[in-house]
């Protein structure tokens, strides 16, 4: 196994923190490295960027929970609502499918029971994530204030609820702080077999920046990266002389014009998709794991098999130097409208073993201390019923009033509950956490500054909030 | 949702730029643009006044609503405004006013809350236009510049056309305000202009897309006369190939299409090439472009009535109008829903704007533009303008809206053919009646009488006449239940016969003329339906009716155009002629800047104004306004000549300026341009000699390749915009390198440098084949070599090795082994034979082919020879065969250099197997296959192929047959450096540096050398030597000289 400057960190025992001591060594390259302040008509490459303060993060996995997870029935226990468990809501609503609206409460189905140390209440739905209570800070009191999918996934993505066309936090993320590995593309995206997510490539979109930010998909089935295997007749030596006599030439151009950024950058991303071509191939490969790991992830086990094995691949990734790998699901298996009794259990069943052992595996290695681990969807959902007919069929409707996420790893405080909703779990009512918020906090363990973060566009300054307010959640901070 | 959200933010910096400015802060050009981004919705733009509260004028604001005065001059501070917007009540939901901005509105109180000039005694409803509205760049008239004052210029200044004057003129302004001298030095002049070769490369994909050929290059090198570049630029722009390279732009803001999008389904467009046609044509044609816009608009206005078959005009007029069916439309292909309807009309609003008026005027769909004065019922009077033609209550899907081409003649001959069809169906008919009697004849044959009555009967009478106990029978029977799909059971013979018929039917029907179709907007006469205003874009809340109108902005004093609500004149309302007639005109400050400034875009790779679909305030203002405003006005004053326009910018010595130098040392720096996508693919086809330069006509289909990817549909080679675009399906090679994946239309293609792109010019299925065809193609073009190249391969290792070689010769009997052989030298092509002519005047009919070959007299026997590559056991299998009836037939032998005769056979007018078992053979020994004449040498034509099986001592097998091995000669190394010559001039329109010449030969020798280590690894029917030189071949066309036009 190639040791990698994370492993080389972690090996070393000089008993202060290694993300600490990365700074260090950063601090010593300072001048070398270009400041990311941005400057007009500046170049844009992914070399090691200095950060605003020391990071206490270097990778960031995100498990996209697209639909909007039931948090009253998952992460937000509400005894009032089994109360009040078919009886009239009093406040108003806002519904996005009227013809199925109604106003009666709907109690969770589901026991809830407290957890580690901790004592974090979840639901039976999700015992695998009870048993790293103890590791993650959950959120109860998210609000994007809108109810539709498109407009809050952007919103978290991109900083304005709705708005397309803007980078990725993780775009953001390679731009302040450039890539770790020259290998690998420093922001991977693992979509779903079953096909696109909602709202499709937009969800991995550099927006107005270049290009050179945007996510690289790995195809959920071989070949995983198009056109990653040289022919036969090319491959090893041949392939090598090729791509050689072409860096010559393309020197020997870029040469008679020094001030075209655009030829150095086609010239790197030739290195790169040559190192590539080896290193995605070991990467992607999870026979290399013990047989222990394969079963940790459920890969044994057919309900978990497929997104085990993205999470696996996705810490083999992080391990590797990726900033920034995102899963993706097909559809919109949280977005439980009706049924709610079948298809919550469904998905959780598909995806909560594989997400715990994502921490639990993370945390045995040491690298959780350096990544966060995110698991949310956009929304969350209503506690009253959305009516299909009869009992079985019932489901709820979507809500962006208030919702739970939680965060892992990367400088977020461990065995946290964090902000609560009201009695009934419609609303955030207690340290309420915006998008906004959620991407300042996540830039500041990064080492970066949300507002001194910015990027020169159409002759103006953005930032990832847009200039929105943004608060850094101290409170959840480790 | 598919609204385009403006960015809210941008007020925070648009407002810090007004804080920077000294003067004093005015309501109208600080206060309201604030108030009109977060506040008119419900405090000014509709009658309905929230709180009761209007924000419109200054002396309202202080009046207040209900809960008061809303500011107050007195203590600023206080005023319940700012309290509300501070707080975050307001605005109500998600948005907030940034602190920058409520700060910017607390100063402008402090100071008095000042307007720019007293405030009108009264206002009518809306929002209005401000004559502060009115004064930003793009709605100003557009203004000729001055150019004369600039003949102080130094003839070094290389002043070629006004183009070249007002760059010059807006840098010495610049460089007057800055202080530092040297700065001015730097900002005086253009960069050196670049070379000739340059030059006409840079023209020819500026113009055509395509590259140019080594002789045309050569032809425009070698001109010396003082006008060569003016002919140049006049025999690119009469180029077929202008409208392709010109309409793929248009085609890109157009939102050209194949498909209809909208929904999954993604229902394929059949006929949208026609106006993709129109377009190329037309553009060919330099159609003025005032009228190529206005046919586009209303071509079906100007057709004037259809008398009996279309003509001619009229079908260019109907393809024109294309454009306002480029939108997504969803409506035939199961959503024929009115949000589905109404989608289509604001995705066509959407391309209009962007395209024709550069403003987002999508934005006023749902409420008064946030930032540009577009009010909510200007939205409503132009989509009331198309409303006739696209009515959402009178709706017509796709298919409905298609013009069939067919003329009275097709008409009368389609009709006569089904008359002839019919007759052959009937024919059929009772042919089947026939059969089909005969079969029940024939099964109930099987039945004794009286059953056998009773069967038919029951069989005969109609199913709902049958009493029970002709049913029971029928049961009880089945077989006797004889139906036409099952006759060919009965009477095999008779199904035969009657496919006949079918098949004559289709020859028929085959014989009908084409229906073709147009796929065009047509206004059906005397449909003039009223356009409601949907509040907040809502087709469920119409509110108030809107007559058609121009842009109140764009038009004089911001005073609209009204258009005839139904123009007597025409069979059609008129209104989109009438809006295409303002929108043309000199008046009309935007149209021309937006097309001149689009035009700029593709030559320069970036607009002057560098937002070319918006205009407005989110969009940046020009660099150059005054460049923009000439070329503007100088292109209506042309005769909106879009060729005039290009010869005029290529003039320019802004645009001939050489990219080699750093771009501090120009006043006016354009970057490398990389290829677009379809410009990249064509130009590898023009290398390998592969493009097809077809024009016209239905699209080149793509499929899945096995990996998923979306590829051209087998060896279609045409250039890439004849390839069909399906919205839900980009062609994998184009999308990669920022081909547009048409959501609605493009605005802007942006320009990737990103992995995927190297892992495809490394390993893509495309770019291997196109190396492999100009390897290919170098081959047989390259020049004799050169004494100075003869040198430079002596590097290369000849590889002494060949497995099969071709000669003639005999058989020593006596010594039992080969007694002489004599290597053929001449190659036809396919048959190797001892000189050009056959018979050979010296030796006769000797000659091999692939699978056999002809000996002539004894002692001149054919042979196919073998050295073995290892040491081991061989097994060789064939079969001898002679087909003549005359002579004597001939004699195969198998001779091994080591052991002897291993086989001998015959074969006259027939054949015989030639197995030979278990021989040993060492590295080096040859196995001969000799075939001679026996005693006649008349047709003695044979075929022998063989195959060798040898298990080599080191445990592998290994496999030759002769008919897949046979090759010509071996590759002569003396002509790779012209191969390689060649392959630069194709692929890089220019020959090889000495050095870069060495460079390439150098790696030709290694990569030699490496594969004639692993020969298993050299693909089927390649050497290693040209193996090398497809390699050579990729590398150039993946290079960044190929990527990039200097």
């Amino acid at each position: 196994m190639t040791i990698s400057r994370r492993n080389f960190l972690n090996q070393n025992a000089l008993g202060i923190g290694s993300v600490a001591l990365a700074w260090l060594l950063q601090q010593e390259r300072a001048d070398a490295i270009p400041k990311n302040i941005p400057k007009q008509n500046q170049t844009f490459d992914l070399t090691p960027k200095e950060p605003n303060h020391p990071p206490r993060a270097r990778a960031m996995i995100s498990l996209f929970q697209h639909g909007g997870p039931s948090h009253m029935d998952l992460t937000d226990p509400k005894p009032e609502l089994t109360k009040f468990d078919g009886t009239e809501y009093k406040e108003d609503v806002a519904y996005s499918f009227a013809n199925e609206a109604s106003k009666k409460l709907l109690g969770t189905r589901w026991k809830f029971r407290k957890h580690g140390e901790c004592g974090t209440e979840l639901s039976e739905l999700l015992p695998e994530t009870g048993q790293i209570a103890d590791d993650i800070c959950l959120i109860r009191s998210m609000h994007t204030g809108a109810n539709g999918h498109e407009v809050s996934i952007r919103y978290f993505h991109g900083g304005i609820p709705g708005v397309l066309g803007r980078p990725h936090l993780a775009s953001w993320l390679l731009y302040g702080l450039g890539a770790e590995t020259q290998d690998l593309p420093a922001y991977m995206v693992l979509t779903d077999p079953g096909g696109q997510p909602v709202d499709s490539i937009n969800n991995w979109s550099s927006g107005f920046m270049p290009p050179l930010f945007q996510g690289t998909v790995l195809r959920p089935k071989e070949p995983r990266i198009l056109n990653l295997d040289a022919p036969a007749h090319l491959k090893g030596e041949p392939q090598q002389q090729n791509l050689q006599l072409l860096q010559t030439l393309n020197r020997q151009h870029a040469e008679r014009f020094p001030h075209e950024a655009d030829l150095e950058a086609r010239i790197a991303s030739y290195e790169l998709a040559a190192r590539m071509q080896t290193a995605a191939r070991e990467a992607l490969d999870i026979s290399q794991e013990t047989k222990a790991t394969q079963e940790l992830y459920g890969l044994d086990q057919d309900a978990t098999r497929e997104y085990g094995t993205r999470c696996l691949i996705a810490r083999r990734l992080v391990e590797r130097g990726v900033r920034f790998v995102q899963l993706f699901l097909a559809g919109q298996p949280w977005d439980n409208h009706s049924n709610l009794g079948t298809s919550l259990p469904a998905i959780c069943n598909r995806t909560d073993k594989p997400s715990a052992a994502l921490v639990t595996d993370l945390k045995q290695r040491g690298m959780l201390d350096e990544t966060i681990v995110h698991w949310g969807g956009e929304i969350g959902r209503l506690p009253v019923t959305q009516n299909q007919g009869s009992p079985e069929k019932h489901g709820r409707d979507h809500n962006g009033q208030g919702f739970s996420i939680w965060l892992a790893g990367g400088g977020f405080k461990p065995g946290m509950a964090y902000g609560a909703t009201d009695e009934f779990g419609h609303r955030a009512v207690e340290n309420i956490v915006t998008p906004n918020d959620y991407q300042a906090t996540l830039l500041h363990l990064f080492g970066l500054d949300v507002n001194e973060l910015i990027f020169p566009y159409n002759g103006q300054v953005q930032n990832i909030t847009a200039g929105r307010k943004a608060r850094v959640v101290q409170e959840i901070l480790a | 949702m598919r609204l385009l959200f403006l960015i809210a933010a941008n007020m925070a910096t648009c407002a810090a730029a007004f804080a920077d400015a000294p003067q004093q802060l005015t309501y109208e050009r600080d206060i309201r643009p604030i108030f009109r981004a977060h506040c008119f919705d419900c405090h000014g733009a509709t009658d309905k006044l929230e709180g009761g509260l209007d924000l419109r004028l200054v002396r309202f604001l202080k009046k207040g609503g209900e809960s008061g005065p809303a500011i107050s001059t007195e203590v600023p501070k206080e005023s319940f405004l700012l309290e509300r917007l501070r707080s975050g009540d307001m605005p109500p939901g998600e948005a907030r006013v940034p602190d920058s901005v409520i700060d910017i509105i607390e100063r402008w109180i402090a100071a008095g809350a000042k307007t720019a000039r007293p405030e009108p005694e009264s206002i009518g409803p809306g929002l209005g236009i401000t004559e502060e509205e009115l004064s930003f760049w793009s709605f100003q008239p557009i203004r000729r510049p001055d150019v004369a004052d600039l003949t102080d210029l130094p003839a070094t200044a290389r002043v070629r056309n006004p183009i070249d004057a007002l760059i010059l003129k807006a840098a010495r302004q610049l460089s007057n305000k800055a202080d530092a001298s040297d700065t001015i030095a730097k900002h005086d002049s253009f960069a050196p202009e670049a070379d000739r070769r340059t030059l006409v490369i840079r023209a020819y994909f500026g113009l055509t897309g395509l590259p140019p050929s080594p002789e045309e290059i050569q032809k425009w090198l070698a001109d010396d006369k003082e006008d060569w570049y003016d002919r140049l630029l006049t025999e690119l722009l009469a180029s077929r190939h202008y409208g392709e390279r010109w309409g793929r732009h248009w085609l890109d803001i157009a939102g050209y299409a194949d498909s209809e999008g909208y929904s999954t389904a993604d229902t394929t467009r059949d006929w949208a090439w026609k106006y993709r046609d129109w377009v190329i044509r037309s553009l060919n044609q330099d159609m003025p472009f005032d009228q190529f816009v206005t046919q586009q608009l209303a071509g079906d206005e100007l057709a004037g009535p259809i008398n009996g078959d279309l003509t001619p005009e009229q079908i260019d007029l109907f393809s024109a109008t294309g454009f306002l069916r480029m939108a997504a439309d969803g409506t035939g292909s199961g959503a024929n829903t009115p949000e589905a309807r109404n989608q289509v009309i604001a995705d066509t609003l959407k391309i209009v704007g962007t395209s024709l008026l550069g403003l987002s005027l999508q934005c006023a769909q749902c409420h008064d533009h946030r930032y540009d004065p577009i009010p909510h019922t200007d939205y409503f009077a132009i989509r009331a303008v198309f409303e006739p033609a696209l009515d959402w209550n009178a709706w017509k899907v796709p298919n409905a809206r298609r013009i069939s081409l067919y003329t009275a003649d097709d008409r009368k001959k389609a009709a006569e053919i089904e008359e002839e069809v019919k007759k052959i169906a009937a024919e059929k008919t009772e042919k089947q009646t026939e059969y089909m009697k005969q079969a029940l004849e024939k099964e109930l044959m099987k039945y004794e009488e009286p059953l056998r009555t009773q069967l038919r009967d029951a069989y005969q009478t109609a199913a709902d006449k049958r009493s029970d106990e002709q049913k029971q029978l029928l049961t009880k029977n089945p077989s006797v239940n004889i139906s036409t799909g099952v006759l060919y059971q009965y009477l095999p013979e008779a199904a035969e016969d009657l496919k006949k018929y079918d098949t004559r039917i289709s020859e028929t029907r085959a014989k009908k003329p084409v229906e073709e179709f147009i796929r065009a907007l047509i206004e059906p006469p005397n449909h003039a339906p009223e356009t409601k205003l949907f509040h907040r874009g809502d087709h469920q809340q119409p509110k108030q009716t809107v007559a058609p109108a121009s842009l109140s902005v764009a038009s004089s004093g911001g005073q609209p155009v009204q258009f005839p609500l139904n123009d007597e004149t025409l069979p059609t309302t008129g209104r989109r002629l009438a809006f295409a007639y303002w929108l043309t005109s000199r008046d009309n400050p935007l149209f021309a800047r937006v097309i001149v400034n689009r035009i700029w875009m593709h030559h320069f790779g970036q607009g002057l104004a560098s937002t070319p679909a918006d205009f407005g305030k989110l969009g940046t203002m020009p660099s150059h306004p005054e460049v923009l405003d000439w070329l503007a006005d100088e292109f209506i004053a042309s005769g909106w000549s879009l060729k005039k326009l290009h010869r005029t910018i290529l003039t320019s010595s802004v645009w001939r300026q050489s990219k080699e130098t750093s771009d501090s040392e120009s006043v006016f720096s354009v970057p490398l341009l990389r290829l677009e996508a379809e410009t990249l693919r064509d130009r590898m086809l023009a290398a390998s000699g592969q493009l097809d330069r077809t024009q016209f006509g239905s699209p080149a289909l793509i499929k899945e390749d096995d990996t998923g990817q979306v590829v051209v549909d087998g060896a279609q080679t045409r250039r890439s915009l004849y390839i069909q675009v399906r919205r839900s399906r980009p062609v994998a090679m184009l999308q990669t390198f920022d081909a547009p994946v048409m959501e609605t239309n493009c605005e802007v293609r942006p320009s990737s440098t990103v992995a995927t792109q190297s892992l495809m010019l490394l390993n893509g299925e495309f770019i291997l084949e196109q190396a492999s065809k100009l390897a290919e193609r170098v081959s047989s073009e390259a020049l004799p070599p050169t004494a100075d190249q003869l040198e430079l391969v002596q590097q290369i290792r000849r590889s002494n090795f060949q497995e099969w070689q071709y000669g003639f010769g005999a058989y020593d009997e006596k010594a039992d082994r080969i007694g002489s052989f004599t290597a053929f030298t001449h190659w036809t092509g396919s048959r190797w034979q001892a000189g050009e002519n056959l018979p050979d005047p010296a030796v006769g009919y000797v000659s091999l082919h692939a699978t056999g070959g002809h000996p002539d007299i004894q002692g001149r026997a054919v042979i196919r020879r073998w050295t073995a590559p290892a040491d081991g056991q061989i097994s060789i299998s064939g079969n001898l065969s002679h087909g003549s009836e005359n002579g004597d037939g001939v004699r195969g032998r198998v001779v091994s250099s080591r052991s002897g005769k291993a086989g001998e056979w015959t074969a006259f007018n027939g054949n015989s197997e030639t197995p030979v078992n278990n021989l040993a053979v060492q590295t080096g020994d040859t196995i001969d296959f000799i075939t001679d004449c026996r005693t006649a040498h008349t047709s003695d034509s044979f075929n022998w192929p063989v195959t060798i099986t040898l298990q080599a001592a080191s445990g592998n097998d290994y496999l030759t047959a002769s008919q897949d091995a046979f090759h010509g000669p071996p590759e002569s190394i003396e002509a790779i450096p012209g191969q390689i010559v060649r392959a630069w001039q194709l692929a890089l329109c220019r020959k090889p540096s000495a050095d870069e010449l060495k460079l390439a030969v150098n790696f030709v020798a290694r990569q030699i050398e490496t594969l004639q280590q692993n020969p298993a690894g050299i693909p089927k029917e390649r050497t290693a030597g040209r193996q090398a030189i497809t390699s050579l071949c990729q590398t150039l066309l993946s290079s960044n000289e190929f990527l990039y036009v200097e």
